[in-house]
């Protein structure tokens, strides 16, 4: 995650888009960012009274009850003290935590948590991840702590960057080329995308037709994702210049067989893994080749695969 | 009225769901979504993998529904809202969502 580029282009766009640093960081920053982990839980069968001095200890106002991992309920402070006054704080857990229990997931942002603790005025929420699995809890403080602590980092960034940039400035003349350089492993499913997201920001910034920048991208993310499953690996270069997309793969091996058929539409030597994964549909050398103004592909048994390709570029009308 | 997810029953999983898509495409192999989807559709796909997001990030594609009851890692989820991508899960089989998504209107 890095606000930077955010940021930048909000200022670069003009007064109007210019938004506060804070303000960036609530849409940002995730509940998962800000949540207590692991959560202190307590099981259906305790008794409020352990729940009662596991809450002192913490300074709790509600313990989450689970099995497994699973949220059952809550036991609040309220049900505490009604324990205290009708006499069943020995009793179990289950017999009396609240079952109807409003959650966030840890994948909201903060400023959706914000606005379901000023909905529904309640000090903290448990946490879900999308297999409705307890993950942690959040307060108001866990949010404003959070926050605090990526103002000073994000202050800190900036005068470091504000350094950098009054150095970079001088190159800025020549900067009219822009190489970006990624290393590919095989089997990293993870990673693909991530040099093709990097050519698109450039691509993006210098207003290229969006029609040309997709082309482009699709290049550059078949290309990544032939490497990581065909190849001992390998890396990408894509030089952008004002006119042109140079996007040139080599990988170490094995090579191809026969170039013609992996360049035919629905060939493909891919392993099972990836095919799960929704890659191998025989399609990625056809696709460069259809995007590409200029596509050469050199392949032996020896040196490996080298790839090159050109799109032409063209600002948006 | 009801919007394109409510109409397959769809949970939002990121922030941001577009009111509207441009049309629709369907496929689970990730190179036919590169060759053929138009930019701005709805991408239906069982595929839960975080490469959707890249895939759709790559089209320009506005919302990524996932059918058959699956679900992506969170990790995913933050990405796509990241990227600007919406991503909702619905019950329904790809076929069913897509019927439904056609008598709705959209083409």
């Amino acid at each position: 995650m890095n606000a930077a580029p955010a940021i930048e282009s909000g200022a670069r766009a003009g007064d109007a888009r210019k938004v506060g640093v804070a303000q960036v960081l609530v849409y940002e920053l995730r509940v998962r960012d800000a949540m207590s982990k692991p959560p202190v839980t307590a099981a259906p069968t305790d008794s409020l009274r352990s729940i009662q001095l596991s809450m002192k200890t913490h300074r709790f106002s509600g313990v989450p009850i689970t099995r497994d991992g699973e949220l059952l309920g809550v036991v609040s402070i309220e049900d505490i003290i009604n324990a205290l006054d009708q006499g069943h704080i020995n009793e179990p857990a289950e017999k009396w935590m609240s079952r109807n229990i409003v959650t966030l997931r840890d994948h909201f942002s903060l400023v959706r948590a914000v606005a379901e603790f000023d909905r529904h005025g309640f000090g903290r929420f448990p946490v879900l991840d999308t297999s409705d699995r307890l993950v942690g809890v959040i307060t108001r403080g866990d949010i404003t702590s959070c926050l605090m602590q990526h103002l000073e980092r994000r202050a800190e960034e900036a005068l470091a960057l504000e350094a950098t940039l009054r150095a970079a400035h001088v190159d800025d003349e020549k900067a009219q080329r822009v190489v970006i350089h990624a290393h590919v492993r095989t089997g990293d499913y993870d990673s693909a995308g991530k040099l093709s997201q990097r050519m698109r920001t450039v691509l993006r910034e210098r207003a290229i037709d969006p029609e040309i920048r997709r082309r482009a991208a699709v290049v550059a993310y078949e290309a990544e994702t032939n490497i990581i499953i065909h190849s001992l690996g390998g890396e990408i270069v894509a030089t952008i210049d004002p006119d042109k997309v140079g996007i040139d793969a080599t990988d170490t091996g094995p090579g191809i067989d026969n170039i013609e058929q992996a360049m035919q539409e629905g060939w493909s030597t891919a392993g099972r893994l990836p095919r799960e994964l929704g890659f191998g549909a025989g399609m990625g050398l056809p696709n460069m080749k259809r995007c590409s103004d200029k596509f050469e592909i050199v392949s032996n048994r020896i040196d490996g695969t080298r790839v090159h390709s050109e799109i032409f570029l063209r600002k948006a009308a | 009225m009801k919007t394109f997810w409510e109409v397959v029953r769809a949970e939002p999983l990121t922030d941001h769901v577009p009111e509207s898509v441009t049309g629709c495409y369907i496929s689970d192999l990730l190179s036919d979504v590169l060759a053929h989807a138009q930019p701005g559709v709805l991408w239906l796909t069982v595929q839960v993998h975080r490469n959707i997001v890249s895939v759709a990030a790559t089209k320009d594609i506005a919302a990524v529904l996932i059918t058959c009851g699956r679900k992506p890692d969170s990790a995913v989820v933050v990405e796509a809202d990241e990227a600007g991508i919406a991503l909702l899960t619905t019950p329904l089989s790809t076929f069913a969502a897509a019927g439904k998504l056609w008598e709705a209107g959209v083409r």
